[in-house]
């Protein structure tokens, strides 16, 4: 169902993505043609007329992106499909307990039914309906797609004196041994409640659970924070390593290098269509996690907005320094994976850092994407500002610097 | 008559090395304002090269390039000011229109334009809305002049023009590039078609293996060869297949 909902949602947006920015150009009647207005060079000044190269390319990149079908998937379906992926996985938070499990029930009396109905609709059991036997439950535990079978014998809730009785089976494989034996121990405490009101027994020692209001991160949590990084390495990263070697096999660039453009104004209105392009694709994985993944966000739209700009640029500039450097896609295509995926691991992209050898989590501390992570989840879910994640920022700067050095110091026209 | 005016390029004793080989070896001419110069020369005779150091493209090994007084090594990105470039085959990215295409050559100069005045020059009005991947080769390479002209050079340099073009498309870049010359622009160009030559350029350099082995006008070129005794084998025809073609198929563009 969930996925039924993300793919509608993808699909509108998409639409409006592309047929959106049409209409709107349709209503401005005949465009840029007239609007554009045509100045004797000279009349700008100097620094005013690099800006307008700045301004112009970046306007005209971002136009480019939306009208191409491949770019909008991978730039905006794609990280949609992972979010769907992983939202399905721990979107449902590990707070409630549950158990897949085949039902036998050989039992008339109303107990049993009682038993069934309570444990369904705590959502505590899972029954699956196509399980009518235990041979058939035991196929399918063997496989792993049951936890474990119950049996309610035939003699369930038949009178012994005055009072119902009976005794449930559970089985469960050598594989679902703990939750067979969690499960024993569910159930054990489900009769205690039944038992309690057959028998008034006073009970000398008791346990009771209170959940502590302050609000825990879920698993979901993390591994938004994680698409979101996630997402920003695909735009700015897999974005230029794809295009930078096709522009200049074409000569593309080499032919822009003929005019005065810099290298420093092409980087510049990279960044700022990537920025745009980068905020609309977040943005879109953020409507979907609150409204399907019920995700919260916490924190302040603007600061978040801010962070992930900062964290966009930051990331495109390691696509620019290898896209720029590489002559070609054979160049590209290796360096860029050796650099993207260890980082997407060990950045805590698909899984939390929290969960590494320690060893470990304190070297990935300082790759370039881990505070972009950290930043994201910090802002978003934990409500934190921008002047309480100071490391975070600081790391990011220490390495934009870094990345932009390289990437100037290595681009290539040609 | 060439030579009296003042040229506006000069090249002097270029050299480009690669591999310890000269591929440009000790180049030099002269061009004047509002000439059509011509390279010619066979396949790796050096005429990208040349044409490339003085695009600011590749650095210069040995010798001068000097455009409108300005020294090429020295400030090329003075150069880039005053030169149009018009590469062997020109690309474009795909998903932009040509109007978009006219503004973005524009503000890599720094300026704004009017789409559509650079676009009616070269005859792709009707094409203004299209998408660059729409083109067919005559077109792109007329739009390329196009942007090739935005910012209103002194000095236009064409890599093989027409190469791949058929001979209305050929036509039509011909008259394109006289048309551009009457506007005072000066024109470089390579390419391998000796009738493209002998009707467009007012002078020739004729390079092999790195070196110009003649330079002249085509008429003063064709008396040298005559004067030497050489006669052709056969007799001229009064028509070339070429011209039965365009008498057949007509001038009108079909792209």
């Amino acid at each position: 169902m969930h996925s039924g909902l993300i793919i509608i949602a993808v699909i509108i947006v998409l639409l409006l993505a592309r047929f959106g920015f049409k209409a709107v150009r349709r209503k401005q009647g005949k465009p840029e043609l007239e609007r554009v207005v045509s100045l004797p060079a000279g009349k700008l000044s100097p620094w005013r007329r690099k800006l307008l190269t700045v301004v112009v390319f970046s306007r005209l990149n971002t136009r480019r992106f939306f009208r191409d079908r491949l770019a909008l998937f991978f730039g905006i379906l794609f990280p949609l499909i992972f979010l769907a992926v992983f939202g399905a996985i721990f979107g449902k938070g590990t707070n409630n307990v549950s158990f897949s499990v085949g039902l036998i029930n050989e039992s008339h009396s109303r107990y049993a039914q009682q038993f069934v109905d309570q444990g369904e609709s705590s959502g505590v059991l899972k029954v699956d309906k196509t399980v009518s036997d235990l041979s058939g439950a035991e196929t399918k535990m063997a496989r792993g797609q049951l936890d474990a079978a119950i049996v309610i014998p035939s003699s369930f809730g038949e009178l012994k004196g005055k009072l119902p009785s009976g005794q449930i089976k559970v089985y469960y494989t050598e594989n679902s041994a703990q939750a067979g034996q969690t499960l024993v121990s569910v159930i054990q405490a489900q009769f205690q409640s039944f038992n309690e009101k057959f028998v008034n027994i006073p009970t000398p020692f008791s346990v009771v659970g209170s959940q502590l209001t302050k609000k825990s991160l879920t698993e979901f949590d993390y591994t938004f924070s994680g698409l979101l990084g996630f997402s920003i390495v695909g735009l700015g990263i897999f974005g230029p390593i794809n295009v930078f070697p096709e522009l200049k096999k074409q000569g593309i660039l080499r032919r822009l290098h003929t005019t005065p453009i810099r290298v420093w104004q092409y980087f510049v209105s990279t960044m700022i269509s990537q920025a745009i392009i980068g905020l609309i694709s977040l943005a879109i994985m953020f409507a979907v996690a609150i409204s399907v993944f019920h995700l919260k966000v916490v924190g302040n739209y603007i600061e978040i907005a801010i962070f992930l700009i900062f964290s966009i640029i930051m990331i495109l500039g390691i696509g620019l320094a290898i896209g720029g450097w590489a002559k070609n896609e054979r160049q590209a295509a290796p360096l860029g994976n050796i650099i993207v995926f260890p980082m997407l691991f060990l950045s805590g992209t698909f899984f939390p850092r929290y969960a590494m050898p320690e060893l470990l989590q304190k070297v990935t501390t300082y790759l370039p994407l881990t505070p972009v992570i950290d930043g994201a989840r910090l802002l978003t879910t934990e409500g934190q500002h921008l002047t309480q994640i100071g490391p975070q920022l600081g790391l990011m700067a220490i390495w934009t610097v870094i990345i932009y050095i390289i990437a100037f110091r290595v681009f290539r026209w040609e | 008559m060439y030579s009296m005016a003042k040229p506006i390029l000069e090249a002097k004793e270029l050299v480009k090395t690669y591999n310890d080989r000269n591929v440009v070896d000790g180049v030099s001419f002269s061009v004047s304002k509002g000439e059509i110069f011509g390279i010619l020369g066979p396949n790796g005779a050096g005429k990208t090269t040349t044409l490339e150091m003085m695009e600011t493209l590749r650095p210069i090994d040995g010798g001068t390039a000097v455009i409108d007084g300005i020294n090429v090594a020295d400030d090329p990105q003075k150069i880039k000011y005053i030169i149009g470039v018009q590469p062997q085959s020109p690309a474009f990215q795909d998903k932009t229109k040509l109007t978009e295409i006219i503004e973005l050559f524009a503000a890599a100069y720094g300026e704004q334009a009017r789409p559509m005045e650079f676009l009616r020059d070269v005859n792709l009005e009707e094409k203004a809305s299209s998408y660059v991947e729409n083109l067919s080769g005559g077109q792109k390479q007329r739009l390329s002049i196009a942007t090739a002209l935005v910012h209103k050079p002194k000095v236009f340099f064409l890599d093989e023009p027409t190469t791949g073009l058929d001979p209305q498309a050929r036509r039509n870049l011909w008259e394109l590039v006289q048309q551009v010359r009457d506007r005072g622009v000066t024109v470089i160009m390579t390419t391998h078609y000796m009738d493209e030559a002998e009707l467009l350029c007012d002078r020739v350099a004729i390079m092999d293996n790195g070196k110009i082995i003649a330079l002249d006008t085509p008429a003063q070129l064709i008396k040298n060869l005559l004067s030497k005794g050489f006669k052709k084998k056969e007799h001229v025809e009064q028509a070339t297949l070429e011209d039965v073609f365009i008498d057949l198929t007509g001038k009108a563009l079909r792209d």
